[in-house]
């Protein structure tokens, strides 16, 4: 009876001591499925080399959307909402964590408390099962597979909004017939994360940018954005 | 300069474009800050805000007249300050600051690159020194 008692303190014990460990404790990342490149025995954070965009051409629409940007209200940002997949990844300082299962990908991104499980799906089938991000709609439905080495993700149907809100290149229109490639690949330490926007309605060429991660010890943290907050960018 | 009064000094530190370099890569920050420019604002803290994606302060400036006016100081993610170990428990509201930063393109609004507390112990974001190319200023 005593050795049940102990039995049963010890795991309130070890539950208590779970439940209020901090955020920042380090996780232990689950075992990579066989056949699966490994993106998720490290977490990774903005700064693993140089990010390369390339040159596009905008159709007539879509200069006139650029130009009528403007940074003072139409930045989604100011609503906590994560526009478009490059612009997430844009964003310096957060952290990225990956869980890989034998039929999903799990990726976690600080910025905006983004939680987004994605269908592993067999890329020449017809309609495949498709998710979104539960609380950011915007984002579209995702479905991914293994390219070798590489992770693929493919996305449809996100919300007008835009590519980039970030220096000479804010504004950059997206619209709802705009389809987003991203390929996720691993070589030691750096994750390179190429992104590539298709928007017929934007843009005669494709868009592309590539962003470079570095594997961190750091642990996601809760980011907790509201609207009333990130929508303070004036004295009153 | 009285150590009350507005001292919104602009410093006319026209840094080269390629110091602002290090934080070209943060979210829209030289979209909303000019950061060929830095200039220096001192007043009391009347509001703290350890918030993502950016945290905030709201500073009382008196003015040479004597009018009160509000600044609003930015800074990075509260998160990424706190990963830098920046002591927030250092700013409390009614105390006095000088923060040292980008002016905003809107009214009266600032950067902070960097702060002085009353006791004089001067920061950065990211609590690194800052130096001539830039580096330790905002996050």
């Amino acid at each position: 009876m005593r050795s049940t008692a102990r039995t049963l303190l010890l795991a309130f014990v070890v539950i208590a001591t779970g439940w209020t460990t901090d955020a920042a404790a380090q996780r232990v990342a689950p075992p990579v499925p066989a056949g699966q490149p490994d993106l998720s025995s490290s977490n990774w954070i903005a700064g693993g080399g140089p990010t390369v965009f390339n040159d596009w051409v905008f159709t007539d629409a879509g200069k006139k959307r650029f130009e009528a940007y403007d940074f003072k209200k139409d930045d989604p940002a100011y609503g906590c909402i994560g526009a478009s997949w490059t612009r997430i990844y844009l964003n310096p300082n957060v952290v990225i964590q990956v869980t890989q299962g034998t039929d999903f990908v799990r990726l976690q991104y600080e910025w905006m408390d983004i939680d987004r499980r994605i269908p592993l799906i067999d890329p020449t089938v017809a309609n495949p099962k498709r998710a979104n991000v539960p609380g950011h709609p915007a984002l579209g439905y995702s479905a991914a597979w293994y390219d070798g080495e590489t992770l693929v993700i493919d996305t449809v149907d996100v919300e007008p909004g835009y590519i980039t809100t970030m220096v000479e290149r804010a504004g950059m229109p997206q619209s709802r017939r705009m389809h987003t490639v991203e390929r996720l690949r691993r070589q030691g330490d750096v994750l390179t994360i190429q992104t590539t926007h298709v928007d017929a309605a934007n843009y005669r060429t494709p868009v592309e940018t590539v962003i470079r991660y570095r594997a961190t010890d750091w642990e996601l943290m809760h980011y907790g954005c509201t609207p009333e907050e990130a929508a303070v960018v004036s004295p009153r | 300069m009285n150590h009350k009064s507005l001292t919104v000094t602009l410093l006319a530190l026209v840094l080269l474009a390629s110091a602002a370099q290090p934080t070209i890569a943060h979210h829209s920050v030289p979209v909303n800050f000019d950061q060929s420019r830095e200039i220096t604002i001192e007043g009391v803290l009347t509001d703290i805000k350890w918030v993502n994606p950016h945290a905030h302060f709201r500073v009382n400036v008196t003015e040479a007249g004597g009018s009160v006016i509000e600044w609003l100081v930015e800074m990075g993610a509260a998160n990424t300050m706190k990963r830098a170990g920046f002591p927030m428990e250092r700013f409390v509201v009614g105390d006095r600051v000088t923060i040292i930063g980008n002016p905003g393109r809107r009214d009266r609004t600032i950067l902070l690159n960097e702060t002085v507390l009353k006791d004089g112990t001067r920061m950065t974001p990211t609590m690194r020194p800052r130096t001539p190319d830039g580096a330790g200023s905002a996050n």
